[in-house]
């Protein structure tokens, strides 16, 4: 069988080989084993852009227990086709540079090949005539200018580059870029001792990171593929210096209040909340340690010039970048706003982290919390409905948001808050590692927390008497056999049973190495699909709630208003996710590894195969 | 054939010659005024001499734009140091003889190499739809690729198709970053003509190289003007330099439980190796950063490298401190042709760096830290 432009990849064990001419090749058939174990799996990718396209990929990937890889080449490509498609790239090409040159842009014919090329000669020569000094006869001739490079590189980097010496902490070199980032203009910095600028608690720590390797003589390296130890401890020498030792660290370094203001880039730094007047920021510093020779410096280096030493002085090259608490993330963003805390809870209910700002807001320190149940804190009229959803996010993926519920916090009172929880599972075994919530306090005003429970929310009766006064609430699936007191915290645990018995019973036997790629199990029956937006407020489907309704008149739709756009998305970055549609249509484990064997086998440097338990560490 | 028509086929043959000659002068005259190396200007095919104008004309669209910044901030600076009294910086005044800007191009070339020293990496400037505009020279070492072969192309057809659809969702620029200038930080896998031993090959027999891009984008709003990524990129180093006192090693399961974590680990977090041993590194981190975790373990499984930015562990009974990791996958036993058998399991090597002290140390945020505390 012979096929059109189509390339395929021979996937040797290190080397991804690429055929792109058209030979012709007697093919091999595809072979796909029909075994239970194994599964032939081949995704097409083409990428096809305007214009022709140089590469096509397919990959096949094969798992069966003998681990084969087929080779394959087989087409035939006529060479009209290769004609055809080096001239729709010409075209391509040469259609984009028409649209980048001003004079063809408002041709409103097309124009033929030749013209454009000659509109761009004389649109380069233009650009040449203006342009900063260009392949000078002494310099390198290159496309940027350095000026230009230096640029980009620290607008990419949004850092400083600095240069200090490591026996006094002189600094020696800064980039232009600390400007934005400190607002002290270069002037001012060169020739200050860096120390000046650190906040006093880190100047011990920038002292070590500054010494010389005299220090520390055991550096190491390691080969990260290998784990292994690849080159001996370095003599103790106090000339040398291990160049390329790499530093990374954090330290608060000054910032200057003066109003020239550059850009607002400021507002990044992190100021700390000390009571001097000076303000700092956390900058990250990485780079390494290197003999730099005074000579080269130019201007700037002049002061540094020590008469005992030679014309080397040993110092730390580094970019600093301002760093922002929280880490920005593409996805899965958790912004936390200043009446939000975030909390953790194992399977069960039971808190395992609670941020420090849940303090302020429940007056529980964290190690107060920590341990005991969320059901003991939440009122019991909402109990009911944070038991469904506590059901919910088990088994779900996506986000669950709760209606606004009544907190306990540790006077008594009662704060109304409203959460977003989401199981949090391990990405390679799919298992829940704990539920996540993000707590946003409504309102603080236990008076204007709504009618009902006033009278216990004031006092502080322990739980026992108020499920005297009121008729236990019936909550589907805990056991309330009459006379029996439910304890708040068991409701969790009983949660957590239940889900824990229905894997056990429906799960297939899994063996130690999971597949990253099975399917959630929870085909739960339940009413996880619907997403509690389709709840009306206090309610749920199908609860009972004898006496006093839960439903408070309080400001449930400005929570939900929020809570809306969150639904239905998946909380988590997960394998299939992120790779893409392709993965989605496997069904079983052994191709699921398949596929990340496929990759592996691609990879660069794998090198030897190292045996896991023969790794030593020396120390 | 009639010999009226031979004659009109040599007509059109010698049209046709005449035509390729004043194409190639053509396509000459445009190499010639591109800032090459005359070696590689003979070499240029003509696909190629087109990419590298369009590259070149491009980046003078995206510095335009840069000019007006940059001016600013020099005359920001020499307003300063007038003020100051400090005069150290040539400055922009205009008057400036051939010598200073010499010597400012030679500073600003050292500081560029100090930096990419620094990121042990190279420049990209990439355009929405991924053709790779720009790349510093320096991306031969890293990629065995030279500037000239690469600029122009597109970056797809040098990244891992398992890869792609993340790279274009960062090729995507939405509205609010025309404000903003939204960061980027993602990991790719890109090909690599170098050899083990660090020599170039050939294109054909590629292997995969883990990248590391951080960076920003640029928004254009002129429609003339290109709207871009500017990214450095540096290929995860697959051996590391240890500074004794604030790294530490570690391996993990591929489920990120630690299997192994070497001593130095109790003076900078406070546990003992054996204490951490199958504990779950999402038990011990902070909870914002729980995605950011989530991001490298996923890098992880699918690329095989990976960095996780910063991110805080929890210490010992309370507080906690900011580190990096660097990790990769290691495979215990490749099984291949001659040893067949099933895959071993594999695992998961970390480098840490401890970037801060301890934070808070008196806070206890996790039942682990309030466990500890009591059995001490």
């Amino acid at each position: 069988m012979f096929y059109d432009q189509v390339h395929f990849c021979c996937i040797s064990d290190d080397v991804l080989v690429e055929e792109e001419q058209s030979t012709s090749v007697s093919l091999p058939s595809l072979m796909t084993p029909p075994s239970a174990a194994g599964m032939s799996l081949s995704v097409e990718l083409t990428r096809k852009r305007k214009g022709s396209v140089d590469n096509q990929y397919v990959w096949d990937c094969l798992s069966d227990g003998e681990d084969q890889h087929v080779k394959v080449k087989c087409f035939r490509e006529p060479h009209s086709q290769i004609e055809k498609r080096r001239r729709d790239k010409m075209n391509n090409l040469i259609d984009k540079l028409s649209a980048m040159i001003p004079t063809c842009n408002p041709m409103s014919r097309k124009l033929d090949k030749l013209t454009v090329l000659r509109m761009a000669v004389q649109h380069l020569k233009s650009l040449k005539g203006s342009a900063s000094s260009f392949s000078e006869a002494n310099y390198k001739p290159s496309f940027l200018p350095d000026e230009e490079l230096k640029h980009l590189v620290l607008k990419a980097a949004d850092g400083f580059l600095f240069v200090v010496g490591c026996d006094r902490g002189k600094i020696v070199f800064v980039s232009e870029s600390v400007t934005k980032i400190l607002n002290y203009s270069r002037a001012e910095l060169i020739g200050q001792s860096l120390f000046d600028y650190i906040h006093p608690k880190d100047m011990g720590k920038v002292k070590e990171q500054l010494s010389a390797s005299e220090l520390y003589p055991r550096e190491r390296l390691i080969d990260a593929k290998t784990g292994l130890q690849v080159q001996a401890d370095l003599p103790i020498g106090a000339a040398r210096l291990c160049s390329g030792a790499r530093r990374s660290f954090f330290c608060r370094m000054k910032y200057n209040k003066i109003s020239i203001k550059v850009e607002e880039k400021e507002s990044q730094g992190n100021v700390s909340k000390k009571k001097e007047s000076q303000k700092y920021c956390t900058v990250h510093c990485t780079g390494y340690m290197r003999s730099w020779p005074t000579s080269q410096l130019g201007a700037e280096g002049e002061g540094e010039v020590d008469k005992q030493e030679s014309s080397h002085f040993s110092c730390l090259v580094a970019v600093g970048r301002v760093h922002n608490h929280s880490s920005p993330q593409v996805n899965g963003e958790v912004r936390v706003k200043p009446t939000e805390f975030i909390t953790r809870y194992a399977m069960d209910g039971k808190f395992t982290f609670v941020d420090q700002r849940a303090t302020t807001i429940l007056g529980y320190l964290p190690q107060e919390l920590l341990g005991t149940s969320c059901y003991e804190y939440f009122h019991q009229d909402d109990l009911p409905h944070l038991a469904d959803r506590h059901r919910k996010v088990l088994r779900s993926k996506e986000k669950i948001e709760t209606n606004c519920y009544k907190f306990k916090t540790k006077y008594g009172s009662f704060v109304t808050l409203q959460s977003q929880w989401f199981s949090f599972v391990n990405p390679w075994t799919k298992e829940l590692e704990y539920i996540v919530s993000t707590n946003t306090v409504i309102s603080y005003d236990p008076s204007r927390a709504g009618r009902s429970g006033n009278k216990s929310e004031q006092s502080s009766n322990p739980k026992a008497s108020e499920d005297c006064k009121k008729s236990p609430p019936i909550i589907p699936g805990i056991s309330s056999t009459p006379g029996t007191m439910i304890y708040a915290g068991s409701i969790g645990t009983q949660i957590a049973n239940e889900l824990l018995d229905f894997n056990r019973t429906n799960s297939s036997p899994s063996s130690g190495n999971v597949s990253p790629f099975s399917l959630p199990q929870d085909k739960s029956p339940q009413i996880h699909n619907q997403i509690s937006n389709s709840v009306p407020n206090g309610e749920t489907s199908d609860m009972e709630i004898p006496g006093k309704s839960s439903s408070e008149s309080e400001p449930q739709g400005a929570a939900f208003s929020g809570g809306e756009t969150l639904m239905g998305e998946n909380s988590q970055l997960d394998l299939e996710s992120v790779v893409g549609p392709g993965l989605n249509s496997l069904s079983s484990d052994e191709a699921a590894m398949a596929v990340i064997w496929s990759l592996l086998e691609t990879d660069t440097n794998l090198g030897e195969a190292v045996d896991f338990e023969e790794m030593h560490w020396s120390l | 054939m009639t010999a009226d028509k031979e004659k009109r086929r040599a007509i059109s043959r010698e049209a046709a010659r005449r035509r390729r000659r004043v194409e190639s002068d053509v396509f000459g005259d445009l190499s010639r005024l591109l800032p090459l190396q005359p070696s590689v200007r003979a070499h240029l095919d003509k696909p190629s001499v087109i990419r590298l104008t369009l590259s070149y004309i491009r980046m003078h669209t995206v510095l335009k734009e840069n000019d007006g910044i940059n001016a600013g901030s020099r005359h920001m600076i020499t307003y300063q140091q007038a003020v100051e009294g400090g005069d150290e910086q040539s400055g922009c005044d205009g008057a400036q003889d051939e010598e200073e800007k010499d010597t400012e191009e030679f500073e600003a070339s050292q500081e560029t190499n100090m930096y990419l020293g620094i990121l042990e990496g190279f420049v990209m400037v990439l355009s929405t739809e991924g053709d790779m505009i720009f790349l510093s020279d320096n991306v031969s070492k890293y990629m065995g690729l030279t500037q000239t072969e690469l600029m122009g192309h597109n970056i797809f057809e040098y990244t891992h198709p398992c890869d792609h659809e993340e790279i274009r969702s960062n090729l995507r620029l939405t509205a609010e970053e025309v404000w903003y200038g939204e960061k980027r930080d993602f990991v790719m896998r890109i090909k690599s003509a170098l050899t083990h031993r660090g020599r170039t090959a050939n294109l054909k027999s590629a292997t995969w190289k883990v990248l590391h891009c951080q960076g920003r984008a640029k928004v254009c709003v002129d429609p003339s003007a290109v709207s871009c990524l500017l990214l450095t990129c540096r290929p995860l180093p697959l051996s590391h330099t240890l500074l004794s006192r604030y790294t530490f090693t570690s391996q993990h399961s591929m489920d990120m439980r630690f299997t192994y974590c070497d001593q130095r680990v109790t003076s900078l977090l406070g546990y003992r190796p054996e204490e951490l041993l199958g504990r779950s590194i999402y038990d011990l981190c902070h909870a914002l950063d729980t995605s950011c975790l989530n991001k490298n373990h996923l890098n992880l499984c699918l690329k095989n490298q990976s960095v996780s930015g910063q991110y805080r562990m929890l210490v010992k009974g309370g507080g906690y401190v900011w580190v990096e990791s660097h990790s990769a996958v290691i495979p215990s036993v490749r099984p291949s042709r001659s040893r067949p058998g099933i895959p071993q399991p594999l695992c998961i090597l970390s480098v840490t760096y401890v970037l801060s002290g301890v934070e808070q140390p008196s806070l206890q945020l996790s039942l682990d830290q309030t466990i500890h505390r009591y059995l001490n």
